[in-house]
């Protein structure tokens, strides 16, 4: 019993937070890819947002682990099961949902205290939205060449990205993400923790509070992830990628093109050997 | 007539169907060209083919590597379903630009660029969806492996292909159970509709309440498994991982789809260079 009057979770019971938040908020996200979403007028419903799961989980556990489950759970279920993984850039997903979830439950430290809930349940989500906000307006202004010449484009993306950032903000925000915490909060607090062989969470056993140092940590982790984009997605050219080859870039293709060739013809060569010893073996 | 339409969309988009669809892409073709490659090699492969095309603006270059990917994906042999979300996140990442763009007083001029983008975008996550998709898992988290992930990432990816039927059953045994003892208000009308929405919105949130109970004890049966097999120590263990990366091999037929791949990109940056 000795594990129940430690103030913070042991390893294990880490790994069981990971992992309750990873398979609850894949099964949601996985759900919110394959709806559809529906438009009425310019204002959209979509039902993006089941981020009230971690966030109840990273209030009533450690923050940390229920954080980076979530992240892990997205990454894993929505985007890497259904193929649409996007490679560096998912990286930004990931890193905004973290310390999203994560700050929203530090900052909660008793979540029999509605107010505290209610408020640390729309900071952790505005935050999230805020910042992927910012690394989109970045991302189409990097992607596209002349982003200022083309007619129209530069207001229409702070318009639309704007709008959405407060339409999400306003409509998931506080139906998907306020409201339902403050239902589950109150209802899971005690019931759930002594499953996972854990005391509840009260304000003389929470593992400390927001500190200077979490917030640069938080800090860094967003610009990692605006720069993940950026590299992702913008027009860093690859130091001599065209410049390098401008000149012969014919005569470096063909020969690129031969060397495929024999090497192709090498292996196929290779490969009907070995299909021939295997043959004669048997 | 409509109705009629609408009822057959609904009929094929339940819960089994997604079900079925999540499934036979992870487990249902193991036997294509793409799902016996070396996870290794997919991997370099995907890496050239998801970072590359980021940073190239030709056209010709990006249209290359946009029909590579197709033949790739063609013989992966995807679940249909998981093209029709490519399809929609393409669109909804570019076209709905291209439409804003119109109406803010943007012509033609905007469109070229944004082709450039559609393909960019396209391009990438078809490759993605040739490696993940194409790929079984197992081999999938044995390549990430190899190349240095942690293993929590690896874990999480087995522990979902594997859970994950049995949670989307669980959940719709959870929402149907809601369903048959509440009474949902009637929606002839307007207002009766959006009291329905409202109404289902709410199911799928109480919904979650019974859920996470049973998913924490569920994670803790797991957790307590792993502990017995020695998860902690093996997950940081070398010859641990040794054992388990045994089964990579590296074949000449992987080598051949590399070789081939490249060739096909030395043509077309020749063709590139030609017609500058």
């Amino acid at each position: 019993m000795d594990v129940m009057e430690t103030k913070t979770a042991s390893q294990s019971q880490k790994l069981m937070i990971f992992v309750l938040t990873m398979s609850l908020y894949g099964l949601a996200t996985l759900f919110t890819e394959l709806i559809p979403k529906f438009q009425v007028g310019i204002v959209e419903f979509s039902v993006e947002y089941f981020l009230f799961i971690p966030l109840v989980l990273a209030m009533l556990f450690d923050p940390l682990s229920a954080a980076l489950g979530a992240a892990t759970g997205e990454l894993v279920f929505s985007e890497i099961m259904l193929g649409q993984f996007g490679g560096l850039g998912e990286l930004e997903k990931f890193l905004t949902v973290t310390i999203g979830v994560y700050v929203a439950g530090k900052v909660v430290s008793d979540p029999r205290n509605r107010k505290r809930v209610a408020a640390a349940a729309i900071t952790g989500t505005g935050l999230q939205l805020l910042m992927g906000t910012i690394v989109d307006i970045c991302k189409v202004q990097f992607a596209i060449e002349d982003f200022e010449a083309v007619a129209g484009l530069p207001e229409s993306v702070f318009v639309t990205e704007g709008f959405a950032f407060l339409n999400d903000l306003l409509f998931s925000g506080i139906l998907f993400c306020l409201l339902p915490t403050l239902y589950l909060v109150p209802k899971l607090y005690g019931k759930i923790e002594p499953l996972l062989g854990m005391k509840p969470r009260t304000s003389a056993n929470v593992s400390g509070h927001i500190s200077m140092k979490i917030i640069a940590v938080c800090l860094v982790g967003f610009i990692c992830a605006v720069v993940s984009q950026m590299l992702a997605e913008s027009g860093f050219e690859l130091i001599g990628w065209e410049a390098g080859w401008a000149g012969n870039t014919t005569s470096m293709a063909a020969g690129m093109i031969v060397a495929a060739a024999a090497a192709l013809l090498i292996l196929i060569a290779m490969r009907k050997n070995a299909a021939e010893k295997v043959s004669d073996t048997k | 007539m409509i109705k009629k339409l609408s009822e057959n969309i609904l009929d094929k988009f339940s819960m089994d169907f997604l079900r079925s669809q999540v499934l036979k892409n992870a487990y249902g073709n193991n036997d294509t060209v793409i799902a016996i490659r070396d996870p290794r090699v997919l991997l370099i492969w995907y890496l050239f083919f998801g970072l590359v095309p980021w940073f190239v603006h030709d056209i010709i270059f990006l249209l290359g590597c946009f029909l590579l990917v197709m033949v790739t994906t063609l013989l992966a042999r995807v679940a249909g379903l998981v093209l029709f979300l490519f399809g929609l996140g393409v669109f909804s990442q570019t076209g709905y630009l291209l439409i804003v763009t119109l109406l803010f007083g943007g012509d033609a001029s905007a469109v070229a660029p944004l082709l450039v983008l559609t393909l960019k975008v396209a391009t990438v996550s078809l490759a993605s969806v040739t490696v993940f998709s194409g790929l079984d898992p197992d081999r999938l988290s044995n390549g990430l492996m190899w190349y240095g992930c942690p293993e929590r990432l690896s874990f999480s990816i087995s522990y979902a292909y594997r859970m994950l039927p049995m949670l989307m059953e669980e959940f719709q045994n959870v929402m149907l159970s809601y369903r048959l003892r509440g009474n949902p208000p009637e929606h002839d009308t307007f207002a009766g509709k959006i009291r329905y929405l409202v109404y289902q919105v709410q199911i799928i949130i109480h919904a979650f309440y019974p859920l996470m109970l049973n998913t924490a004890k569920r994670s803790r049966t797991t957790v307590e498994a792993l502990e017995i097999k020695g998860y902690r120590y093996a997950a940081s263990s070398k010859e641990v991982r040794k054992i388990k990366l045994s089964s990579l091999k590296l074949t000449v037929d992987d080598l051949i789809f590399l070789t081939v791949s490249f060739l096909w990109m030395a043509v077309v940056i020749l063709i590139c260079g030609m017609l500058r």
